[in-house]
């Protein structure tokens, strides 16, 4: 589910076209319905306004779910950190766990597509868990590190 | 590069009120008019008539100082409008009494709610006659938080902040004292 | 229209956003419907609040210049030039020709990218998923040139006062150049897929029609104004930096539709190409930044500078108070007032009706909140 909020919002969409294509490593589909997503990426800063929207839409997501921090703002507070901040919370991870983090400010979308692939790795234990082009079911289906249950 | 601005007398359409003639070049707008609580919405009305359109209401703050009415209370309110067919800046200037509320010109100016209710948020200025000052930018618990109002140590006099006779770069040998 | 019993025993309120698919950014906007219709939209602001007019009085002015970026960060070198013209203005300091040109081009390329961006926002909001897979390739190419002497892709902080940061190369001139032959051609396919496609054209002729009247009571500006028919804009109404010098026209619509609107910017983007084009033919040779004192020092008083970003005028209103630190930063951003005119706008309108007007308003909310 993307939860794009501010500048990072603009990557994520880059990420996701023609030229950093995400549907090469099978994340092509974005929801907007937290019901039917198990990944929500949190692009931009996040306000005390906003938190009771994040943890609302968090909450809604059904389990397994994961969370990718996009940018500087949404691991730390990032440029907005400062001694006279009244307003910003100081990273996604004060309000929910938080999965991966992709530094930058905005973080090229090639750091957003290493972001998933770490997930994936954290997920299931090797990079590139599924074949690029292989059917499921399939017994050329061979993945390095896998083990066949 | 820069604009000419020379603004012919027939041009100030202002003359009721304080107004002064400002160098567009050193400043960005053409008149600066400094206004009483009570001639806002005359002000606002004839600026409508004579179509201009509002370009912001905001504010900002001072040391309070002494005045016949009494203390104001540090606040100034600035409006600025221009102009679609030809370039014309004003900005109009006003101190927010001790009450905290001046006239609202939101039936005039439409545009002007949202400005009014941002300045409200940030500084707790009240605007008799706005039909809704809810907070805009900041959420409904922080009410009473005026961000943008500044501490004592760092408060400062009007004089401090605006333009006189003595500052190096106004040379202008026409230019009337500008402080308020 | 509807019956008022009918109206009244069917009325529901019904909560667009913040989080939804359009990608406008974290707008609320709380909708009074009676069925399909529209009866009250009132926006709610304030979910991307930063705090950038506090942050600019606390800090010297020239650390506020990453934050003139992330305002609006869609199209962010107007919104740089706009503050580093301010400065320079309150300052007193003087800017070569040479990075003069510079800014003009290489805000003029921001200013296409913006409308590409709008241009796929907006088609797929209408549920048009091609347009902006084009309209991102495109802007690949602009994010490439000037990825290349700004070093960022989105968010550039390229303005300095006085001049620009890194002076431009014949790689740079060479890439603008064939970008614009490339641009010219892929108009020609903008104009078969989206303009004179009969779904586009009845979802957004006559709708959401903004009278001359109305716009001069909210105070909108740029495209959204033009496409009423009053033809603004700060660079040749109120010309700064050196704009007087190129010859180009304002588009302008007659009726106020959205169609209007979309028209509108399609035709800037090519009048910015025509810009980008006498620019570089006459690019001076030169220094690329001016003489600027070592601790700037804003002298007591205030000042107004505008600009004409992708959105419309941008203002910034700036008191000084003696110190390198300002007292006070107004920035008077245009989505702000465009955005107030929707109570008015979408009253008694269809959902989908609403959901044209906002995408051809071209909102881009941070900038807004600030």
């Amino acid at each position: 589910m993307t939860f794009g909020i501010a500048c990072c919002a603009i990557e994520m969409m880059g990420t996701g076209m023609a030229r950093f294509d995400i549907s090469r490593y099978g994340s092509e589909v974005f929801r907007p319905s937290p019901r039917q997503s198990d990944l929500m990426i949190v692009a931009g800063t996040v306000n005390k306004k906003l938190a009771p929207v994040l943890l609302t839409l968090y909450e809604q997501m059904p389990s397994p779910k994961w969370v990718i921090a996009l940018g500087n703002c949404a691991i730390s507070g990032g440029p907005f950190k400062v001694k006279e901040n009244y307003n910003i919370i100081e990273g996604v991870d004060k309000l929910i766990s938080v999965d991966v983090y992709v530094p930058g400010c905005p973080p090229r979308p090639e750091g957003l597509l290493e972001g998933i692939l770490k997930l994936q790795e954290k997920i299931t234990g090797v990079r590139h868990p599924l074949p690029q082009n292989r059917h499921p079911g399939s017994p050329l289906r061979k993945v390095k590190g896998l083990k066949p249950k | 590069m820069a604009q000419t601005t020379k603004i012919f007398k027939e041009d100030i359409l202002f003359h009721e009120f304080n107004t002064t003639e400002t160098d567009y070049n050193q400043r960005g707008y053409h008149l600066e008019v400094a206004l009483e609580v009570n001639q806002v919405r005359k002000f606002a009305q004839k600026a409508y008539d004579h179509g201009f359109y509002p370009v912001f209401v905001t504010g900002f703050h001072v040391l309070p100082e002494q005045t016949e009415d009494g203390t104001t209370s540090g606040l100034k309110v600035v409006y600025q409008f221009a102009r679609h067919d030809r370039l014309y800046r004003i900005k109009g200037q006003v101190s927010v009494p001790e009450d905290m509320s001046i006239p609202s010109i939101c039936d005039i100016y439409e545009g002007a709610n949202w400005h009014e209710r941002e300045t409200r948020d940030l500084y707790g200025v009240n605007f008799d006659g706005h039909p809704n000052l809810k907070p805009l930018l900041l959420s409904d618990e922080d009410q009473d938080f005026h961000p943008l109002l500044k501490e004592e140590e760092k408060l400062k006099s009007l004089e401090a902040v605006s333009w006189s006779a003595e500052a190096p770069d106004s040379a202008e040998a026409d230019k009337k004292d500008a402080s308020e | 229209m509807l019956e008022s019993d009918f109206q009244e025993r069917n009325r529901f309120f019904l909560n667009m956003g913040p989080q939804h698919p359009s990608t406008h950014g974290v707008l609320l906007i709380v909708l009074e419907m009676s069925g399909e219709y529209v009866l009250d939209p009132q926006p709610v602001l304030g979910f991307i609040h930063r705090m950038h007019e506090k942050m600019a009085e606390s800090r010297p002015c020239q650390s506020f210049m990453p934050n003139t970026a992330r305002m609006d960060y869609v199209c962010a070198l107007p919104y740089n030039h706009g503050y580093v013209s301010l400065i320079e203005r309150k300052a007193g300091i003087e800017v070569p020709r040479r990075a003069e040109y510079i800014r003009v081009i290489t805000s003029e390329l921001n200013r296409i990218a913006s409308h590409l961006l709008w241009l796929g926002a907006y088609l797929l909001d209408l549920g048009a998923f091609t347009p902006i897979l084009y309209g991102f390739d495109d802007r690949e190419h602009i994010l490439d040139i000037l990825e290349d002497i700004t070093g960022s892709r989105l968010t550039y902080c390229y303005y300095r006062f006085g001049g620009v940061s890194r002076d431009i190369d014949d790689k740079f001139v060479d890439a603008t150049r064939a970008f614009i032959k490339r641009l010219r051609k892929r108009f020609v396919i903008y104009e078969k897929l989206v303009t004179k496609n009969i779904i586009f054209i009845k979802r957004a002729e006559n709708i959401g029609i903004v009278s001359p009247d109305m716009a001069i009571r909210y105070g909108i500006t740029g495209p959204n104004l033009r496409g009423s028919g009053i033809a603004y804009d700060v660079r040749k109404n109120e010309p700064y930096s050196v704009y007087p010098e190129f010859d180009f026209e304002i588009p302008v619509g007659e009726q106020g539709d959205c169609l209007d609107r979309y028209m509108v910017r399609v035709r800037e983007m090519e009048q910015s190409l025509r810009i980008i084009e006498q620019a570089l033919d006459r690019l001076p040779e030169g220094p690329v930044r001016g003489k600027v004192p070592k601790n700037i020092k804003l002298s007591p008083g205030d000042c107004n500078f505008a600009v004409e970003a992708a959105r419309g005028e941008l203002s910034y209103y700036l008191v000084g108070d003696g110190t390198g630190v300002p007292y006070r930063l107004k920035i008077r951003v245009p989505s702000y007032s465009n955005l107030s005119c929707l109570p008015e706008l979408g009253r008694g309108i269809l959902l989908p009706d609403l959901v044209s007007i906002l995408g051809s308003f071209d909102l881009v909310i941070p900038e807004m909140d600030r």
